[in-house]
């Protein structure tokens, strides 16, 4: 890593570093620090009260079944939105490069969902799967005779949510990938067609390898979307509902952490679950930069 | 021959049906834009000839003009000092011989982890002791660093030709003669596609203005959209909603317009030096 | 030099007169430009009326939304001198410390204000903040539906039974549509238990003393799950699946593909409006209430306005004034034309049928009917629960389980639990 440092300068460095470190230091890892001493509260934000109750808030939460019902169903959605937002981004980033009339339209044609707001983006989906008069079952019923209650069906319901989410998302994925696509080495690919390999095998063994850079950058980014950003979108089109077993199965940790800390203002409780999901999502973190490093990660 | 063609009008098919897919929802957005009263929260297709009342009750009402033109200052605000940051840290990172580099790196890249959101009474606090309340400082110097760009530069300038190091050092030219001469020209793809994606992150902020940003004349676009979704009960008009949706998505678009082919060539992220 | 004087002069007069204009700071809910627009035309001709007080209403998002912002703006030492809160928030704001009893801060004339309106606002004896926009559920109903499906809309249904009756025939009818479709919201329930006069918290609804018990497992509670199980095991019944749900349940009764809908008062007009322009007559009835109780009444629904502590004395003055201007005889009034929210005053009541708005056909007198008749009690003053919130979409989160198949006893024990303990977390974090 430090092969092409040329500069040795150290206090020119630090200056240099100085601006990022001071605004994270400050607006991040500050507020974090004080999310973790909360965490040990039972604090109510708006009667500012604060009583010292140790571990008991996450003892409460690791405790619950509904809790671990919500983690189980974040980790579904988010393997879904990570996974499923990954592989179209990539099948239509392929297609859209294919020497065709007109690619670099479809490319840009694909790219405006990412332009709307998760609230707006929620609330069209809404309007279209309104079981009575929304679009979608307007055509099903036409042509099939059938109508489901979309946002009533524990299972038709997180489908939804997960390509909503995948949808608002898919811009992005497919414009990181073109940019991985035109930007390979075209040598390595021709010298795989000379051996003979079949375009699935190229693709296999050549592109895929190529792209893991690109691939281990956008698990992170779909991730913490999946995990934190997908929260006004949930809002908006089920409400974290409909209920089956012990919570509403688009409940996810964000949206439990919103409820209870921005409507409940029970702010030392989610705080609790914030630390929770930090902690969770750090060591995926951690153990994502292993492989990392394994897939020929740059450098 | 034949079988090229039909792969290329497969292709084209395909693409056209995802196209379809994927946009359906903005066209529906747009269609909706022109319809009023109840026929917007329904199945109906068929473009109606309100789409200018819509505009205009929208841009009146959620005064779209004035938080336009503040979500503007803080997206570009944002922007720009997201990347000059990460220009200057990534530098420091790749170029310069640092103690705990690696620490560094791995503190900066834990923030993609801190969501700002998750942190906001704590921030609140914070900011309004800097007595900030209340500026476009609070809601742009908060965000004045990015750990996806540092980690983007980086990637990118550890893909700098190494010949092109060893020429400046034979010039003997200086870390920001380096910086300005060799490697931001070298660059401008990968700032380019940094400053969409921060441009739209900027754009798309909406409950830290909410709540720092107490006087209208300083308040984003996001909340005043929001403003025209009903809170109590249902008397939201949806058609006016979408109007004012679709000239907020405009600058997104433009940007998107305008920095597309930086865009899709801004990430070289391969290994290969 | 005299010219420069005279500027001087000019210049320090006019900095005399700013220092003795207050400004209020109003945030408020309705950011639409017809709510929102009132508010802002109503604080303009309040400011040319007194030009040393000077209103600012702002837009602050959700009611949780404006109580956080109001709370970090107490916390700052700045708090905007007035607030509009929703009714279930009324616990919540006494507790958060941050107001003031209006009536402290001024008179108010309390006997011009809708009896039950003016119960639900009065806590401990006092006038905590002032009525804004009321409303209260009341059935909507589809009239040419209803006589295709042989049904008389003169006589709409007036109790559970009746609903489920007349459903029946609209299923025997094959209309190709459904009969019922009210959003799913906690808000009927707490109406429904109100109407058969039952408490839904203990200590007299939380009002004789601060309420430790939610009472969910009552036998008037079990009697509205039973019949909403019944509606939707039946197939009468639809909603969107989502909880709360205001437009998309609107959305299908407006389209014709429901016959009946319960919503808000305050939808009145939209809804006419909308049905209109389908095509079709709208009715509005009493809310259909359990069979075999004696109508009690309904709860105020809605918000007040609120006006904060800890600022000065003129300034409170100022909002107290402003309050009352907004909401006065000829205001209420006009609001009401505009929304269908209730006037909450006797004397706006009076104005509206001496102008003839209120005729035997209006769909609003219905409405008002409901209010009027509302019995004053301990059931119909409404609950005051801290966590309010929580407890609703307790009850919502109950239904939908048992329309997945849950019994109804086990679900609203479950429920009972849940919502105690969230009463008892909420009791324990207040000061």
């Amino acid at each position: 890593m430090n092969a092409i440092a040329v500069f040795k300068n150290r206090w020119l460095a630090f200056l240099m570093l100085l601006p990022t470190l001071v605004v994270l230091g400050l607006f991040l890892y500050y507020p974090a620090l004080e999310t973790l001493r909360l965490s040990l509260y039972r604090a109510n934000f708006v009667f500012q009260t604060e009583t010292f109750v140790g571990l008991a808030q996450f003892q409460q939460l690791l405790t619950d079944p509904a809790y671990y019902q919500s983690l189980l169903q974040t980790v579904i959605f988010c393997a879904l939105v990570v996974f499923l937002g990954l592989a179209f981004g990539l099948s239509l980033a392929i297609l859209a490069n294919q020497p065709i009339h007109g690619a670099a339209v479809y490319r840009s044609l694909l790219l405006y969902p990412y332009a709307l707001s998760p609230a707006i983006a929620g609330t069209l989906w809404l309007f279209m799967f309104n079981p009575e008069v929304g679009l979608v079952n307007n055509i099903l019923r036409t042509l099939f005779g059938i109508a489901p209650r979309w946002l009533d069906n524990p299972i038709l319901a997180f489908t939804l949510v997960v390509f909503a989410a995948v949808w608002k998302n898919i811009g992005y994925n497919l414009a990181f990938y073109t940019a991985a696509l035109q930007n390979l080495p075209g040598e390595l690919l021709e010298a795989a067609a000379l051996d003979g390999a079949t375009p699935w095998q190229r693709f296999r063994y050549v592109t895929l390898p190529l792209l893991s850079p690109i691939t281990f950058f956008l698990f992170f980014v779909n991730l913490t979307y999946a995990v934190f950003d997908t929260f006004s979108l949930v809002d908006i089109l089920t409400a974290g509902g409909p209920t089956l077993g012990k919570t509403g199965i688009t409940t996810f940790l964000i949206y439990r952490v919103y409820q209870d800390g921005f409507q409940n203002f029970q702010t030392g409780f989610a705080a609790a679950q914030a630390i929770l999901m930090l902690i969770m999502v750090g060591g995926i973190t951690v153990l994502q930069f292993r492989v990392g490093r394994r897939v020929n990660y740059g450098a | 021959m034949a079988r090229r063609v039909l792969r290329i009008a497969l292709v084209h098919l395909i693409l056209i049906l995802a196209v379809l897919l994927v946009g359906f929802p903005l066209i529906f957005a747009l269609i909706k834009a022109t319809q009023t009263g109840s026929a917007v929260n329904s199945a109906n297709l068929i473009p109606s000839t309100h789409l200018w009342d819509n505009l205009l009750s929208a841009w009146n009402g959620a005064k779209l003009g004035l938080y336009i033109r503040n979500s503007f200052v803080v997206a570009v605000g944002i922007t720009v000092l997201k990347v000059v940051t990460s220009a200057l840290a990534a530098m420091a990172l790749v170029y310069f011989r640092i103690p705990a580099k690696g620490l560094l790196f791995t503190l900066i890249l834990l923030t993609l982890m801190l969501p700002s959101d998750l942190l906001v009474v704590a921030l609140f606090d914070l900011v309004n002791k800097l007595g900030w309340a209340n500026t476009y400082q609070a809601i742009i110097l908060p965000f004045a660093a990015s750990a996806t760009g540092i980690f983007l530069l980086r990637q990118h300038f550890m893909n700098v030709p190494p010949s092109l190091l060893d020429a400046a050092r034979i010039d003997g030219a200086g870390p920001f003669r380096f910086l300005f001469a060799v490697l931001i020209p070298l660059s401008w793809n990968t700032i380019g596609a940094l400053t969409l994606i921060q441009f739209i992150y900027g754009w798309e902020q909406y409950l830290w203005p909410l709540i720092i940003i107490r006087d209208s004349s300083h308040q984003v676009i996001q909340v005043g959209l929001k403003s025209l979704i009903g809170q109590a009960s249902g008397q939201t008009d949806w058609g006016m909603v979408m109007a004012g949706t679709l000239v907020a998505i405009l600058p997104p678009i433009v940007m998107f317009t305008l920095l597309g082919r930086q865009f899709s060539r801004g990430f070289i992220l391969s290994e290969s030096k | 030099m005299k010219r420069k004087l005279l500027t001087l002069l000019s210049v320090s007069l006019s900095t005399l007169v700013m220092a003795q204009s207050v400004t209020v700071e109003f945030w408020h809910t309705f950011g639409d430009p017809k709510r929102g627009g009132w508010i802002q035309a109503k604080a303009d001709a309040f400011n040319k009326a007194n030009p040393n007080i000077k209103v600012v209403p702002t837009f602050k998002g959700s009611y949780p939304d404006i109580m956080q912002a109001a709370t970090l703006a107490a916390r700052q030492g700045k708090p905007p001198a007035l607030v509009q809160m929703y009714e279930i928030g009324s616990q919540f704001a006494l507790d958060s410390g941050i107001f003031q009893p209006v009536g402290n801060v001024g008179p108010i004339d309390t006997a011009d204000y809708i009896k039950p309106v003016l119960n639900y606002y009065t806590i401990n004896g006092k006038v905590n903040s002032i009525p804004f926009n009321s409303s209260s559920p009341v059935l909507y109903f589809n009239k040419d539906l209803m006589k295709k499906a042989g049904l008389d809309p003169a006589k709409p249904p007036m109790t559970f039974g009746e609903l489920t009756a007349a459903c029946g025939k609209i299923a025997a009818a094959n209309l190709g549509v459904k009969c019922f479709g009210m959003s799913l919201n906690g808000w009927f329930f707490e109406q429904w238990m109100a109407e058969q006069g039952a408490l839904l918290a203990n200590n007299g609804n939380g009002r004789k003393g601060r309420a430790t018990e939610v009472l969910l497992t009552s036998e008037p509670a079990k009697r509205i799950v039973s019949w909403l199980k019944d509606m939707n095991d039946k197939g009468y019944y639809t909603y969107t699946g989502k909880l709360e749900d205001w437009d998309g349940s609107d959305a299908i009764f407006t389209d014709a593909k429901v016959v009946f809908h319960i919503t808000s008062t305050a939808d009145i007009v939209n809804i006419n409006d909308a049905a209109k322009k389908t095509g079709f007559e709208m009715g509005v009835g009493f809310l259909p209430i359990p069979d075999g109780v004696k109508r009690n009444g309904v709860v105020i629904g809605g918000a007040s306005l609120w006006i904060t502590k800890g600022i000065p004395k003129e300034q409170a003055e100022a909002a107290l004034k402003f309050a009352l201007y907004m909401t006065n005889t000829d205001n209420m009034a006009e609001w009401h034309k505009l929304t269908g929210y209730y006037p909450v005053r006797l004397s706006s009541i009076e104005l509206l049928k001496k102008e003839g708005w209120l005729n035997a056909q209006a769909p609003q007198l219905v409405a008002f009917n409901q209010l009027l008749e509302t019995i004053p009690n301990e059931a119909t003053a409404g609950a005051l629960i801290g966590p309010f919130q929580q407890v609703r979409r307790i009850v919502e989160e109950t239904i939908q389980k048992v329309f997945s198949g849950a019994s109804v006893d086990a679900a609203l024990s479950e429920a009972k639990t849940r919502a105690d303990a969230a009463l008892k977390e909420y009791n324990a974090s207040v000061k």
